[in-house]
């Protein structure tokens, strides 16, 4: 294929990447809207919601399910699924526990254990995703039980106890007045967005997600960049697999059950598409904070925790319910 | 076919893929009869299973389990259990497995009282006797003994400890329960609510789960404190729960301020006790759940003696007591020292 050829592929694809563009923006501004609307009315229902201190809090307790829904949304761009961000975040929670007690490493080397993991285990999604061929969610559906296994022949099924104060650093430390947790957040947000909409590698990535086998035909190293998001996605849910363990000062090896739907949730409310090719970070982040605030608000006022599952449950279908109706509009229109 | 129809095929290839799994763990074995067979001399294999895997609680109820077989001859204990103490038809498939294994004897704690008594059920009628430890069933068949806490009696006492230790004047207190809608949070709950209708001066302001999750502890305590500035005592009513709230409660400056009542005594809990975070921790002995169970379906199965349920008791455990030697043998269980009355 010659050079002109794949630019008229790229070219030809562009309109509809435009307009893909464009609802993914409409869902984004309509979670950002839900978002300010919930902050309101919570700022107004309760005295003790607009607080730094509150404000701080739910930054910190959205970071790690906000860090892990990034990775997710790179995977679901690429029309996969990672079952395995549970499994993984407490595999590499538990690893970093356990050199920080038995080798007495610090908190940044154990982080860097933690990210390694985490990578490790993104390759093997990776692998079984671009070489071995399966289907993203089979491949993740078995890392996550193998993975979850793992966790417990490490640990010996027993939290990883003990730690020094200085392993706190990570999920309870500061800087300049705001919490790392944050810090980190706001950091992995900006680079992955920037990677995503700016860097070519970006490009390849929705590419692939809209269409495979368009992207190989057009020269893109299909294999080596499909395998190359489940490490990166990886490494994230391996970072905040530290990070949440660092918050409680120990290993949890049964962290993170039920992690990966809170994940997809947040990704899906900003406006990702399971059928691949659409999500951005920004609205993944909305998302992620949308479903904190509501758990945030709920305790505030009182609201029983069953009811909480049901409101997130139908801010998930109304959000998936008026993309699709806006994306049809956009199509009727051409 | 598009790329999407495909992929439904696939989910649909999934889900009856799935179904003839689960088919095939319902598969029930051939009892032989079911009828209770004569005391056994040859060796025995006794199948234990928790709740849930990865708590130190359970743990300590494997060391008592495994300590009871070490002490009789040719006993094997074979301990199983799920991942999540959610994973309810899990723990259903685990006891059926047990069941199809042909071991002799099952102990065990249900994840749900309901769910799990047509499991017991069906391993007495394969002539496989069952005894409860921690969380019986619902319906409970007479011939299944349960060795628990009375986990009301002292969720109430943990209402009366946190009135002693507020003191006099109006209080307001959270409660972080764990699992709701299971036998033992909702004994624990309406025990500790119990115990509060006593103190008029203590009001309950809130209550909110973990779900056994240490994080989602810390979580949910973070906005109950900001929710309740003035809140002055907290009981959290299982082991995450309260390495959870203790977590909140330093990060928000309030240790001291807000006096906490834990439950269980996993090691960083005897820490925070020692370093005065945790006022006092209601102390099951789950090393004696394991052993009693153990121990008397050992003697039911060799001797035939009718296993008979048991209370295996609280302690009160507060900096002050904790030296004493009969506390140290609740919080460091160990076979040499066991807190077991033999």
């Amino acid at each position: 294929m010659t050079a002109l050829e794949r630019d008229a592929g790229v070219q030809g694809r562009l309109g509809a990447w435009v307009s893909e563009r464009v609802s993914v923006a409409v869902s984004e501004f309509t979670a950002a809207a839900a978002l300010v609307v919930l902050f309101v009315a919570l700022s107004l229902a309760s005295p003790n919601f607009l607080t730094a201190d509150n404000l701080f809090n739910i930054g910190s307790q959205t970071a790690v399910i906000a860090i892990i829904a990034v990775a997710q949304t790179m995977v679901i761009i690429t029309k996969g699924i990672d079952l395995s961000v549970g499994s993984t975040a407490a595999l590499a929670g538990v690893m970093a526990a356990i050199v920080v007690r038995d080798l007495g490493v610090s908190v940044w080397t154990a982080a860097l254990v933690a990210i390694a993991v985490g990578a490790a285990c993104g390759l093997v999604n990776g692998l079984l995703v671009s070489v071995v061929r399966l289907p993203p969610f089979i491949a993740t559906l078995g890392t996550m039980s193998a993975g979850r296994g793992l966790v417990f022949i490490v640990t010996g099924a027993v939290g990883v106890y003990s730690l020094p104060e200085s392993f706190q650093l990570l999920g309870n430390g500061q800087i300049g007045g705001v919490p790392f947790a944050i810090v980190v957040t706001a950091l992995v947000a900006l680079a992955v967005g920037y990677l995503l909409s700016q860097s070519r590698f970006g490009q390849h990535v929705y590419a692939m997600g809209s269409n495979l086998e368009a992207a190989r035909r057009a020269g893109i190293a299909v294999r080596r960049k499909l395998t190359a998001v489940y490490v990166l996605a990886g490494a994230l849910v391996g970072l905040g697999g530290v990070i949440a363990a660092s918050r409680v000062n120990s290993g949890q090896p049964n962290y993170g059950i039920g992690l990966e739907l809170d994940a997809i949730a947040a990704a899906v409310i900003g406006g990702a598409s399971l059928f691949g090719g659409q999500g951005r970070i920004a609205g993944t982040l909305i998302g992620a904070f949308l479903i904190a605030l509501v758990r945030n608000g709920s305790v505030l006022l009182g609201i029983s925790i069953h009811y909480q599952q049901v409101i997130v449950g139908l801010i998930i279908w109304a959000a998936v319910a008026f993309d699709q109706f806006r994306r049809r509009r956009l199509e009727a229109r051409g | 076919m598009s790329p999407r129809f495909r992929s439904r095929w696939t989910i649909a290839l999934l889900a009856a893929a799935a179904t003839f799994a689960l088919s095939a763990c319902v598969e029930v074995r051939d009892g032989g009869g079911g009828e209770e067979t004569g005391p056994v001399d040859g060796p025995l294999e006794i199948a234990v299973a928790p709740k849930a895997v990865g708590h130190e609680f359970w743990n300590t109820v494997k060391a008592g389990a495994e300590c009871a077989a070490g002490l009789a001859e040719d006993v094997t204990v074979t301990w199983d259990g799920v991942a999540a103490e959610t994973d309810i038809e899990g723990q259903v498939n685990l006891i059926q497995n047990f069941v199809t294994s042909g071991v002799d004897g099952i102990v065990y704690a249900a994840t749900d009282s309901a769910a799990l008594a047509p499991a017991t059920q069906s391993a007495l009628d394969a002539g496989v006797p069952v005894a409860m430890i921690d969380s019986g069933t619902d319906p409970q068949p007479s011939e299944v003994p349960l060795y628990a806490t009375d986990n009301r009696a002292g969720a109430v006492e943990a209402a009366n400890l946190l009135a002693d230790a507020l003191g006099e004047g109006d209080h307001e207190v959270a409660l972080i329960e764990f699992q709701p809608g299971s036998q033992t949070n909702t004994e624990r709950a309406e025990g500790f609510t119990e115990g509060l209708a006593a103190h008029a001066n203590l009001e309950l302001v809130a209550q909110q789960p973990s779900h056994s999750d240490v994080n989602e502890a810390r979580r949910v305590t973070e906005d109950i404190l900001t929710a309740n500035p003035e809140l002055d005592g907290i009981f959290a009513a299982n082991e995450p729960s309260v390495l959870g709230a203790i977590q909140a409660i330093e990060s928000a400056g309030k240790t001291g301020e807000v006096t906490v009542i834990g439950w269980d005594a996993a090691p960083d809990e005897v820490a925070a006790l020692e370093a005065g975070q945790i006022h006092a921790l209601v102390v099951q002995n789950p090393f004696n759940m394991g052993f009693l169970g153990v121990q008397s379906m050992i003697e039911h199965l060799r001797e035939g003696t009718p296993m008979a349920s048991a209370d295996t008791g609280v302690t009160f455990v507060t900096a002050e007591n904790m030296a004493s030697e009969e506390v140290r043998a609740v919080l460091e269980p160990s076979c040499d020292n066991p807190p077991v009355d033999q």
